[in-house]
């Protein structure tokens, strides 16, 4: 708990300012890395709002002759390392009436139905990439990093009857507790290294975890002392309290002097240029990764029903505006253009991801990287076919440079083989999963 | 006006076309509600609030007024969600790992900092005896963080903080430090505590003064109570009527209750969407600009909080606040001087109230130009409450303009040809077209960017017509359905829930109270803070076990 070292890594990075490259320092790295033990498996879900124009994504060609589309164009350096699955469908997506884009960003990782509701009682499933946090984040520093671009959007009803949580989170740790993400690159970054100290003495540091644990138990009585007395409802949200001091614990106890084994590092600068955003925030994944701090992340390129306006791309609308496009080519086409700077970003972190070496493979040899967005066509908000790209081997398990095309599987399905090719064995998830989604493999 | 009657909008453009009634005269009874009976019968249900963690602009308010720290820390935590339209909805506002180790985070530098100023009374730790100093002064903070008073148990759990670093071989402050830093991280501090005698009983019950204070304060000025309201809660007489407006009153004088309009009005009014604005670059839109509009929103709101206006007037109240540069992108001539100033709108009717706001014209416009959809939605939906359903799948924005020459009418016309668009949309568009005289940042036209000139009339459902924003603002002022709208916005606000079907009476209790008290925002939040949704809570029934 206690964060005020004489010279910590986190102050020398703040008084070297941002964008500083450091050196990477040995006493930075580790013990146990040092070892060459076999690369862990990562998993990314990286989530972009609104839909695709998916006339202009879907690849031509199917199995391993397959072309780049025009929106897919940035892929051509990873190419070999990208599966394409078209005619997967998230049906548990579709709302009580409207709210497509919430209730389908609910159901983005969760593939359970939302309750629709403005804010009384919001319930939706634990999300697969909390699912595995669950099983294999205990290994790590962080079970799971959440990470987006923006905050909510802060004033009226998210999305026709929705409340906002569904519009804004993608990852959920039970099915009413939202994970909010982090927004803010530099916070994001002093959180990954906040509690390396390497000038502290063992001395010093058996007295920060003792304080750091007593302040925890303290509030845990007050906690518990509460519990009894409160209903149904309110012990849903004193149970949340719980699970952050349980966390916040592990953190304490996993408290050391010595800091994570990674490259040069850099500290990224707050920004609210979305290119550079989206950038900080994706080399952060890689870095978290690197580090082996944590596992499993999430990333948000926009909320649900994102208005923003990209004016680099030479636009004037909003997002979501132009996804109901009314046939309009002139929507079409700037809808090509934001589809295709968010499929560039997505290059870019797999290319990162494929630029850094380990132990039998790169990063994106151990990782299996997923992009989709909530709906395909924005106009008429369909839950079937989704925009689906999944990259990376998974340390083997997939067997990447594909095009395949499913007839109508639930999306549920690829996520009990991705859970299951990361260790967690399931056989169902979400509402509508029965099985693994076949054909990933070799 | 000279409106011989008023149009009553209806929201029924789901399936049947919208109607409208037109009302008698004003001398005539009002319409017969057929729910009155029932809302005179029926005993009124409470509700019950969620346990409620302090959003960003409590927690910042809260440690401002406790520790005098202005750094605005919960800058850094993750955004709150929001629920009903505010982001103090406490069935959303969960709490998360990440929260929590900011709280953590937060706490300790809020603790180091607030010492270094010697924020935390007056005794001095005595290093051979410093238990009776830090008894006094963590009994005095715990009770101010946690907004009760503290047992003798929990100040002396505190003070075991000091023996443990004793053990450690530090001096008392350590201990005292860290026992400040578990006030802060408590769940006493970071959530709103209100307790039921039997949890799973839903018998109303009064909330207690503490908890009331608490329901207060956070209110008005989303931050704790002061000592002065404190005070009044231990002693038990809040609850009393006198004692209670006493301090509403009090608390509405105070610069605190600034918090109404950053956070009620600015949800409640999208002052807040205008950070986020991004017009096209031809309207010269700037962050200058931008502040201005923000200012002239609060500055008229606090007018509403602290002044004699009926709230109703917020349609057309005939003043505002401009500078040199805003006056200019209006119009109005300039006052001289780059800070705010207030100025009557003799002359300029058009700039009267809410409709003729730069900030609410800009956040209800599109990027590229303006859209009376979503001008319409917002009266309906802020003022009316009747907000229609969002547009069917394959319907959207309007089609590039196929000839600029046409104005935006004409080309909305579809809306109202298309059989699955005209339900709704014979709602919602003249209420946009009526401010089409604005441009997309406000500023006045009567040419359209195309060539075409404006035209701000309007026929409303049931055959209504109006001529531009004057008068289409008098139908909307003379809406029976106004004074509940704003009533259920600022009472959802209040509680931190939303108001629902089950509050319908309630509403409509506190707003004709309201209005018969005079119609001030004053008023209106009276009525709140008497009425059963505020001075009472029942628990909830135990639901099927998971």
């Amino acid at each position: 708990m206690n964060r005020t070292p004489v010279m910590s890594r986190r102050t020398l990075l703040r008084g070297m300012g941002a964008l500083m490259a450091l050196p990477l320092l040995d006493v930075m790295r580790p013990r146990t890395a040092r070892a060459a033990t076999p690369a862990p498996r990562r998993f990314v879900a990286f989530y972009t709002p609104c839909g695709i124009h998916m006339p202009k994504w879907t690849p031509g060609g199917e199995g391993a002759e397959w072309s780049l589309t025009p929106t897919l164009a940035s892929l051509a350096p990873v190419k070999g390392d990208v599966l394409v699955l078209s005619g997967l469908d998230n049906l548990p997506g579709r709302p009580d009436g409207d709210g497509h884009h919430a209730a389908a960003t609910a159901a983005f990782l969760s593939c359970v139905k939302a309750r629709k509701t403005e804010g009384t009682n919001i319930r939706t499933g634990i999300s697969m990439d909390q699912v595995l946090a669950n099983a294999v984040g205990k290994a790590t520093r962080y079970p799971s990093l959440e990470l987006g671009i923006d905050q909510g959007k802060g004033i009226g009803n998210c999305d026709s009857g929705y409340a906002c949580p569904y519009a804004n989170n993608i990852a959920w740790a039970g099915p009413s507790t939202p994970v909010p993400k982090e927004t803010k690159p530099r916070a994001a970054f002093e959180r990954l290294f906040a509690d390396f100290d390497p000038g502290v003495t063992q001395e010093e540091l058996a007295k920060r975890k003792a304080y750091g644990l007593s302040i925890i138990d303290a509030v845990r009585d007050d906690a518990k002392a509460l519990q009894g007395k409160l209903g149904t409802t309110d012990r849903r949200k004193l149970d949340e309290y719980f699970t952050g001091v349980r966390e916040l614990e592990l953190r304490v106890n996993a408290m050391d002097g010595a800091g994570p084994a990674c490259g040069a590092v850099t500290a990224p600068a707050d920004t609210e240029d979305v290119r550079e955003k989206t950038k900080a925030m994706l080399d952060l994944i890689v870095l978290a990764f690197q580090c082996d701090l944590t596992r499993t992340c999430t990333f948000m390129l926009g909320n649900a029903r994102s208005q923003r306006v990209y004016s680099f791309l030479g636009l004037s609308g909003e997002h979501h505006a132009y996804s109901h496009h009314q046939r309009a080519q002139a929507n079409y086409d700037a809808l090509v253009k934001i589809d295709k700077w968010e499929v560039e970003q997505f290059s870019y972190l797999l290319q990162r991801m494929k630029g850094v070496q380990e132990e039998g493979g790169t990063l994106l040899d151990h990782s299996a990287v997923y992009f989709s967005s909530e709906i395909a066509d924005g106009n008429m908000h369909e839950h079937k076919n989704l925009p689906i790209l999944l990259a990376g081997r998974a340390g083997g398990a997939i067997a990447p440079g594909r095009h395949i095309r499913y007839q109508g599987q639930p999306l549920a399905n690829l996520y009990i083989a991705l859970l299951n090719m990361l260790g967690v064995p399931t056989t169902t998830f979400g509402d509508d999963g029965t099985g693994p989604l076949p054909g990933l493999g070799a | 006006m000279g409106l011989a009657a008023a149009v009553v909008l209806t929201a029924s453009c789901n399936g049947s076309p919208p109607r409208a009634r037109v009302l008698p005269g004003p001398d005539a009874p009002g319409p017969v509600d057929p729910q009155d009976a029932q809302c005179r019968s029926k005993a009124r249900d409470p509700g019950r609030v969620t346990l409620h963690r302090l959003n960003r602009a409590e927690y910042d308010n809260t440690v401002r007024d406790l520790l005098g720290d202005t750094g605005s820390p919960a800058r850094d935590f993750p955004p709150d969600d929001h629920g009903f339209g505010f982001d103090n909805n406490a069935d959303v506002l969960s709490m998360s790992p990440l929260l929590m180790e900011k709280y953590s985070h937060a706490a300790q530098a809020l603790v180091e900092a607030a010492w270094a100023r010697g924020a935390f009374g007056a005794c001095v730790l005595d290093p051979a005896q410093p238990e009776p100093c830090a008894r006094e002064l963590l009994k005095t903070f715990a009770r101010r963080a946690w907004r009760r008073p503290v047992t003798n148990e929990e100040v002396e759990r505190l003070v075991a903080f000091v023996t443990l670093a004793r053990q450690h071989g530090d001096a008392p402050e350590v201990g005292v430090k860290l026992a400040l830093r578990s006030v802060l991280v408590s769940p006493h501090f970071l959530f709103r505590v209100e307790l039921d005698p039997a949890p799973a009983s839903t018998a109303p019950h009064p909330v207690s003064d503490l908890e009331l204070a608490s329901r207060l304060s956070y209110f008005l000025w989303s931050s704790m109570p002061d000592e002065a309201l404190l005070q009044v809660a231990e002693g038990g007489h809040l609850h009393e009527p006198e004692v209670l407006e006493a301090q509403v009153r009090r608390m509405l004088a105070d610069p605190r209750a600034r918090a109404l309009v950053d956070n009620f009005a600015g949800q409640w009014l999208y002052t807040r969407a205008l950070d986020s604005a991004q017009p096209v670059s031809r309207y010269g839109f700037d962050e200058p600009l931008r502040e201005a509009m923000r200012q002239e929103m609060q500055l008229v709101f606090q007018e509403f909080v602290t002044g004699d206006h009926r709230l109703k007037d917020l349609l057309d109240a005939p003043f505002t606040y401009v500078n040199d540069r805003l006056a200019a992108h209006y119009g109005l001539p300039r006052p001289g001087t780059p800070a705010m100033t207030r100025v009557e709108l003799t002359g300029h009717p058009e700039r009267a109230g809410l409709f003729g706001k730069g900030s609410l014209l800009t956040v209800t416009a599109n990027p590229d130009r303006t859209s009376p959809v979503k001008r319409g939605v917002w009266v309906l939906e802020q003022l009316l409450c009747k907000a229609p359903p969002p547009p069917p799948p394959d319907a959207g924005g309007l089609a590039p303009a196929v000839d600029p020459t046409l104005n935006i009418k004409a080309r909305m016309a579809e809306h109202r040809a298309n059989p699955g668009c005209s339900g709704c949309h014979t709602l919602m568009d003249p209420l946009g077209f009526g401010m089409e005289n604005f441009d997309p940042v406000g500023r006045w036209r009567t040419k359209e960017e195309g060539g075409a000139t404006v035209d701000s009339s309007g026929e409303l459902p049931g055959g209504k017509t109006f001529q531009g924003i004057v008068e289409m603002r008098a139908v909307v002022k003379q809406d029976p359905d106004l004074s509940a709208c704003m009533t259920r916005h600022l009472l959802t606000y209040a509680l931190g829930r939303g108001a629902e079907e089950e509050d319908r009476c309630t509403v409509r209790d506190i707003s004709q109270q309201a209005e018969a008290r005079g119609g001030r925002l004053t008023d209106y939040i009276l009525a709140i803070v008497r009425s059963d949704a505020f001075l009472r809570r029942r628990g909830e029934a135990e639901g099927p076990k998971p």
